[in-house]
């Protein structure tokens, strides 16, 4: 039972209930069961969320939520830095964390010349070894010690979706564009993909009870327009395209970022691992992802389900026949 | 005075979101064992020793289907939109446990009607009974096995790495059948079921052990947990098991463990 | 604005944001780029991406210093010290490029031998008089030596008077005695190395907290990467500009961009970055007290202000562009007052209000507190949470007869009355306030003109919603009722307003862009505004350039600078969004002041002879065989004036420019290092102390703070003296990128108020273990004025500094937050105090100095005066079928 693309289905004349109380029950009960033709696929896209511009404006944040009109997520203080949004939710499809990293650096600021550390190194002397005609070369420059990084967070759009393995309901789908979609009219609130995604992006929301999530702007690109977060960055911080095109671009900038001297850029979720597949919103990051609040090494728990169900069943299995055997041979007359 | 703490960051996080399951979860897979557990080893029991299992099946079927209708009001209340619980049923979906789960469920619900009906009015057929034991028996089996997997097959803090937690729920479920009928039959005073059950009893209690312990070691389950869990799913009941008369102690006992252990499970995210 | 206007001829960026990208190393200070212009901050970015180094330097770490090369923490208020650091490091060094400073700036000119600097008399200038703490240029000999050109007298050093006229441009002989070898003692270069001689780096670290090596870093990073090949650019914001001394610190990034050869030059020049939107335009319109548009100084009551003739001689600068000013002028006279203004009455001339004395936003509200003053209008603004010490903003609006408020929002302003916790009971307030519902920027049409000068239409996207209108609407319909109300006066004093050209009535249908008819009929024709203000002839043509202004009544225009930007009937150069492939510069994304030029003083971009620096930083050139200058920017020069061009003697006007000057607005062509005219606290920029700091000024130990401030002292506004063990922390102000302003725009929007929901003070760890709280407790933040409740951001991008031997705690206050809106909070306005500078009658709200203590537990305990909005509504958009809707709207889908 694969068609799982009725969104087109949806606002189609056949939709019309019929009138009364029976027909709205009847369009309740009958709603979910239509289909539609799926769309004809596209080329998968994504975002590519370049960290090392990120100026933490938050106006992805805003701009996704205005576009999707979505409710704010509460006025609470956190004092973890400027992230007042805290996490991923149901409400809030764009997150923007701030990491400081300070005093954890110091050992390495003591090392690096001129960095608030006050060294003696004469770097007078230095700038004055430069190209004449040329820049400044960029290795008088490391890489500051004390960094504030920023990172604006978003579903990652996996290619093996633990969150879509786990629908029930076939609520989340592909879209034609390879993103996960949660089909809002579809969803029933089961929790399930919530439990599953191992990036903690769903939540469910008060309003409907329904699980949401980004949709990576699902309506804007069947209108040719960016992802409103794309659109709202200052910096092209987020960026938008085919994935293929992006991963070129992203690993360009590593190769760039390593020349001058950030030794720990590097992308996550470019490739897929043994335990997870490749992410279609992928990050170029400046230190470990847990430091960003990702899974260092991600799983995908359908790695597992086999081994599970063969341990249940053998089990299972085991305890009947012990029950049949006991029901058989024990308390017979001889 | 040592300086404040301040940003706190993310690295000491627990990345994932739990679901939202609480109470009418821990319902649900306690429910969900119960009436597996008693279906699957009354229709063992009818099948292999139709005589003596009678007068119990005639009364496991009806418990057995009060608990399941029990058990899918817990699931369907649970849902952010229960009226939207028929949206389960327009895919079909084995890679997911629940999808899975829901049609077991489906499918097992309809022959056990079948089979309460039967008892509860008296029809007995030579071919009807026997063919809906028969259809029912897998898709109960199913409604058992899924259930444990379907927590494993997650992303979150101690079900993600709990191996042999459905070989926990599976061997747990028919044990507390086991004891649960046990004490039916007591209560019944159908003295050769039994006797037959009170050995069954014993054996799956034994048999989940090693799942059982398995499962608690990967959880990381609390010590309290432990030792009630141990305490009341397996050494009282065992104990008991000696006395006849005490049947309904120890049903009681694994009803109860197995309730703890379940909400346990079911919380274990929430307390990351 | 004096700052620019003083050394280089116009008070504002001399670059577009764009051209930030251009530029080799950024030096970003006083300003927190990314937060507070985060669209513009892309450009520095790029810049970044290709290999440029981006500096920043300022008292606190933040979301700008995250992305530059190099931070560099100081003490608030330091900025001049750290300058004059970068300056005697360049001087001393021979960092700075010899050609350019000799041939574009007045670093040759012989200065009057009786000019004494700060270095003999103690951190004080000559010629001043400390009975009424003015300075006197004339008896200071501040000016050239043998000069016959107009000095400045010392009236108008008076606070109040001539503080934006000519971009604070001044007269100077032409042609001065000059050294090209710098080496006389009296000339310009020699008097500005002995000034900047004590900013050593070991002085200069011990005023601002930094490291020495730090100075000198930034310096050898800005000097290695200007001169031919390569160029820098400083950007400022109001964390320059919001200081006693604001003025002087942009007057010595001047200095330093003018020794270094980054002036005119792309990639170069200094960035000066508005604080709010179209404040630009504001002040190229007028809004301020003192001047007429386009910059011209307004009349006042001196007795050669009486007739326009004795305006014109008086004000007048005979050489540079500025001579043109009749023209400018009369042509003002002419758009306001048409056909009225004729030859006979001097052109209405004498119906313009003359100021009489600082009239200033916050002189004005020091009178107003004290019961001088019957009504206010208030049109986009929020004093009562925004003006400098708020709470006496609040007297002043508890004084008044009457308030009119325009706004979105009941914002602080509307609500003083009955919100205000520190006020009197509602019975109490006498003041009538009546509050206009304003519409918003879509919701209207007009130009915004932004910090580069660059007017932008922005079209009218629906109709404000019930009664709702826009300003223009307001102040339209109000002259209108004017007019009518004295059309049949017979008074004289009642002729300005009957005199007055009022009709911007709508002569085609207002229709919106959806193609329905507006249904409001009586909005102003905001075109025709720009049209009058662009210039037309007698016959009505419009014109193309101010150069076609004439002094004889032929022409009319109402603001010369934008002459050019609707250069013809149908076509708005503003609105134009046109892009050039290959052009950089961009000339046809709407229209920047002066005619289209987006790089000001651009000849500097070629050498004396005409020929670029380098062909890596070209602009503007000499055409030799077309005998013009060319380039992609439009050149900011007689586009047919060869550079061999030398004035003959008496020349004036532009005749007077020699054709290797490239300031055409300063009246000898040159880049002023040394101001003889033009500013009010002394020719050079010298380090004082913020008027509340709690360390003295090692500098110049004698003078703390910069003589010349004025002081408002009073019950409702005591200051802390200096220095003091009381306040003993450096306070200063600064904006969240997630916040506007004082917060009308943006603490009614829900949106915005989760991402920062609450007033916070942000402090090192050091700090807050010393006081002993903790992360995200309730502190209160005190200073004579007030005390405000907020949370506490312990943070170690805050560290404490080594200032004058010992550590010295910084706190960082974001001002948006009052209490009105959806959240409320403390007010760091509540604290900051009523001073003004000499120049511009600025205030000091980036540094003053507070005490941090514990508590209470709770917090303010104010209440939200707005719910927020429940959202999404159970009601789908209407007209929108259901997949459609919103995704995370509640009526999406099923």
């Amino acid at each position: 039972m694969a068609a799982e693309f009725d969104v087109t289905a949806r606002g189609s004349p056949a939709a019309d209930p019929p009138p009364g109380i029976l027909g709205k029950v009847m369009r309740h009960l009958l709603h979910p069961f239509r289909r539609g033709t799926p769309p004809q696929p596209q080329p998968a896209t994504g975002f590519y969320t370049d960290t090392s511009v990120c100026i933490g404006c938050k106006a992805c944040e805003v701009a996704c939520k205005q576009w999707n009109q979505l409710p704010a997520d509460g006025f609470a203080f956190t004092g973890n830095s400027y992230d007042n949004t805290g996490a991923l939710s149901a409400e809030s499809w764009r997150h923007v964390k701030f990491v400081e990293q300070f005093d954890v650096l110091r050992s390495l600021r003591e090392r690096v010349p001129g960095n608030g550390g006050g060294t003696s190194e004469p770097l007078a002397e230095r700038a004055e070894h430069s190209p004449a005609d040329g820049r400044l070369s960029l290795d008088v420059i490391p890489p500051p010690a004390d960094r504030w990084l920023m990172m604006s967070d978003v579903c990652k759009h996996c290619a093996a979706a633990p969150c879509q393995h786990a629908c029930p309901t076939g609520a989340i789908v592909y879209n034609e564009f390879g993103n996960v979609y949660i089909q809002p009219d579809i969803c029933n609130g089961c929790a399930y993909c919530i439990a599953a995604c191992p990036f903690g992006v769903i939540t469910r929301s008060h309003f409907d009870g329904h699980a949401h999530k980004c949709t990576l702007c699902y309506d804007r690109q069947k209108d040719g327009l960016v992802p409103a977060c794309a659109k709202a960055c200052p910096t092209a911080s987020i960026q938008f395209g085919p994935v293929a095109e992006l991963r070129e671009r992203a690993a360009k900038r590593v190769d760039e970022l390593k020349q001058r001297g950030h030794a720990a850029a590097h992308l996550y979720g470019n490739q897929r691992t043994e335990a997870y597949s490749e992410l279609h919103s992928f990050y170029l990051l400046l230190d470990r992802p847990a430091v960003y609040g990702l899974p260092d090494d991600p799983v995908n728990p359908w790695v597992h389900m086999r081994g599970d169900y063969l341990r249940t069943v053998a089990f299972g299995l085991a305890g009947l026949l012990l029950t049949l055997a006991v029901f058989l041979l024990a308390g017979r007359p001889a | 005075m040592t300086p404040s703490p301040t940003a706190t960051g993310y690295a000491h996080r627990e990345v994932t979101k739990p679901p939202n399951w609480h109470g009418l979860v821990v319902w649900d897979v306690m429910l969900n064992a119960v009436t597996t557990g008693v279906f699957l080893v009354a229709a063992v029991g009818d099948l292999a020793r139709p005589t003596a299992f009678a007068p119990v099946a005639a009364w496991a079927y009806p418990l057995a289907l009060a608990v399941l209708l029990a058990d899918l009001v817990c699931l369907v209340l649970d849902l952010g939109n229960p009226l939207r619980f028929h949206h389960m049923l327009r895919v079909f979906k084995p890679s997911s446990p629940m999808s899975l789960g829901v049609w077991c469920l489906t499918a097992y619900s309809l022959p056990l009607t079948g089979l309460a009906a039967c008892a509860l009015f008296g029809w007995r057929t030579e071919w009807l009974h026997p063919a809906l034991l028969v259809v029912a028996l897998p898709f109960s089996f199913g409604s058992a096995a899924y259930k444990g997997v379907l927590f494993s097959t997650t992303a979150q803090p101690g079900w993600r790495d709990a191996r042999w937690l459905g070989a926990y729920h599976v061997t747990s479920a028919l044990a507390i059948g086991a004891g649960v009928l046990w004490a039916l039959a007591e209560w019944l005073g159908a003295s050769e079921a039994a006797g037959l059950l009170r050995w069954a009893t014993a054996g799956l209690i034994l048999l989940g052990v090693y799942p059982a312990v398995r499962f608690a070691v990967e959880f990381r389950a609390s010590r309290v947990v432990m030792v009630v869990v141990t305490v009341l799913s397996f050494v009282l009941p065992l104990v008991l098991v000696a006395t006849p008369q005490a049947a309904w102690v120890a049903a009681v006992a694994l009803l109860v463990g197995g309730y703890v252990a379940r909400s346990a499970l079911v919380h274990r995210p929430h307390r990351s | 604005m004096p700052g620019l206007g003083a050394t280089l001829g116009r008070g504002a960026a001399t670059t577009y944001q764009q051209d930030l990208a251009n530029a080799d190393c950024l030096l970003v200070m006083g300003s927190n780029m990314a937060e507070a212009h985060p669209v513009g901050f892309r450009w520095p970015l790029k810049a970044k991406e290709n290999g440029a180094t981006l500096i920043h330097v300022d008292p606190r770490f933040s979301r700008t210093s995250a992305l530059c090369d190099v931070f560099v923490p100081i003490r608030a208020g330091t900025d001049i010290a750290f300058l004059g650091g970068l300056i005697r490091h360049v001087i001393e060094h021979d960092k700075w490029f010899r050609e350019f400073v000799l041939a574009y700036t007045n670093a040759a000119v012989i200065v009057d031998e009786g000019f004494r600097d700060t270095e003999e008399l103690g951190g004080l200038f000559s010629g001043f008089d400390p009975t009424d703490r003015t300075y006197d240029p004339q008896a200071g000999h501040w000016n050239y030596a043998g000069a016959n050109g107009k000095t400045q007298h010392k009236d108008e050093g008076n606070p109040g008077t001539h503080g934006y006229g000519h971009m604070g441009g001044g007269e100077q002989h032409p042609q001065p005695q000059k050294d090209p070898t710098l080496r006389h003692p009296n000339c310009v270069f020699q008097i500005l190395k002995r000034h900047f001689a004590r900013y050593t780096p070991e002085a200069v670290a011990g005023v601002c907290g930094c490291s020495p090596e730090q100075v000198v870093r930034v310096a050898e990073l800005l000097a290695a990467n200007s001169g031919r090949e390569r160029t820098s650019t400083i950007v400022y914001a109001v964390g320059w500009t919001h200081h006693t001394t604001g003025v002087q610190i942009i007057r010595a990034a001047g200095i330093l961009q003018l020794l270094l050869g980054n002036m005119g030059r792309p990639g170069g020049g200094i960035m000066a970055m508005r604080g709010h939107s179209s404040i630009q335009g504001s002040t190229d319109v007028a809004t301020l007290y003192d001047l007429l548009p386009g910059y011209l100084p307004q009349p006042t009551t001196d007795d050669a202000h009486s007739t326009l003739r004795g305006y014109l001689d008086k004000e007048t600068l005979s050489t540079g562009y500025w001579a043109n000013m009749p023209a400018f002028v009369v042509s003002l006279l002419k758009a306001w007052y048409g056909a009225a203004a004729t030859p006979e009455n001097e052109f209405g001339f004498g119906w313009i209000p003359r100021v009489d004395g600082d009239h200033s936003h916050l002189v004005t509200t020091d009178r107003m507190a004290r019961g001088e003053m019957t009504g206010y209008f208030v049109f986009g603004q929020n004093p009562a949470g925004g003006g400098m010490n708020a709470g006496m903003q609040r007297a002043g609006l508890r004084a008044l007869d009457w308030l009119v408020v325009a706004d979105w929002f009941e914002t602080e302003t509307a609500t003083f009355w009955k919100n205000d916790p520190t006020g009197p009971p509602p019975r109490d307030v006498k003041t009538e306030v009546f509050f206009i519902p304003a519409a918003g920027s879509p919701e209207k049409e007009g130009t915004l003109v932004n910090t580069q000068r660059l007017l932008q239409w922005h079209n009218q996207a629906l109709d404000p919603p019930g009664d709702c209108r826009s300003d223009a609407w307001f102040v339209y319909q109000l002259g209108r009722r004017l007019k009518e109300l004295y059309a049949d006066s017979a008074d004289p004093r009642d002729w300005p307003i009957q005199a007055l050209t009022w009709d911007y009535d709508r002569r085609h249908p207002h229709t919106l862009p959806d193609r329905t008819a507006s249904r409001i009929h009586d909005e102003p024709d905001t075109l025709r505004i720009l049209q009058e203000m662009n210039g037309r002839t007698a016959d009505g043509r419009l014109l193309q350039t101010f150069g076609e202004l004439k002094d004889d009544g032929s022409t009319a225009c109402g603001c010369w600078i934008y002459s050019g930007v609707t250069p013809e009937p149908g076509r708005n150069r503003a609105n134009e969004r046109d892009r050039t492939p290959g052009n950089p510069v961009e000339p046809n994304w709407g229209f920047a002041w002066p005619l289209n030029r987006r790089v000001m003083y651009n000849r500097a971009s070629a050498d004396p002879d005409g020929k670029p620096w380098s062909e890596r930083k070209k602009l503007i050139w000499w055409d030799e065989a077309e005998q013009r200058w060319t380039g992609p920017d439009v050149p900011d020069f007689e586009p047919t004036k060869p550079p061999t061009y030398r004035p003959p003697a008496g020349a004036t006007g532009m005749a007077a420019i020699a054709g290797d000057t490239p300031f055409i607005m300063k009246t000898d062509g040159l880049g002023w290092l040394y101001a003889a005219k033009g500013v009010k606290d002394g020719p050079l920029p010298a380090h004082y102390e913020p008027i509340e700091s709690p360390v003295g000024n090692s500098l110049h130990p004698r003078q703390p703070d910069n003589p010349t401030v004025r002081t408002f002292p009073g019950p409702l506004n005591p200051l802390a003296a200096a220095p003091t063990a009381d306040f003993p922390v450096v306070a200063t102000t600064f904006r969240l990128t997630e916040h506007y302003l004082s917060g009308p725009m943006s603490r009614f929007n829900s949106w915005l108020n989760e991402l920062m929901p609450e007033m916070f003070v942000e402090c090192g760890p050091e700090l807050a273990a010393e006081v002993g709280f903790a992360n995200g407790d309730w502190v209160t933040v005190r200073t004579p004025r007030a005390g405000i409740v907020c949370r506490a951001l312990v943070t170690s991008r805050i560290k404490p500094l080594r200032v004058d031997g010992r550590a010295v705690h910084q706190v960082g206050l974001p001002f948006h937050w009052a209490f009105a809106g959806e959240t409320v909070g403390g007010n760091a306005n509540d604290l900051t105090s009523i001073v003004a500078d000499v120049n511009v009658s600025m205030h000091e709200a980036k540094v003053f100095a507070v005490r941090v203590e514990k508590g209470p537990a709770g917090g303010p305990g104010l209440l939200p005066t707005k719910r927020p909005v429940a959202w999404p509504t159970r009601e789908p958009t209407p007209g929108t079928p259901p997949a459609a809707q919103p995704e995370g709207g509640y009526a999406h889908g099923g």
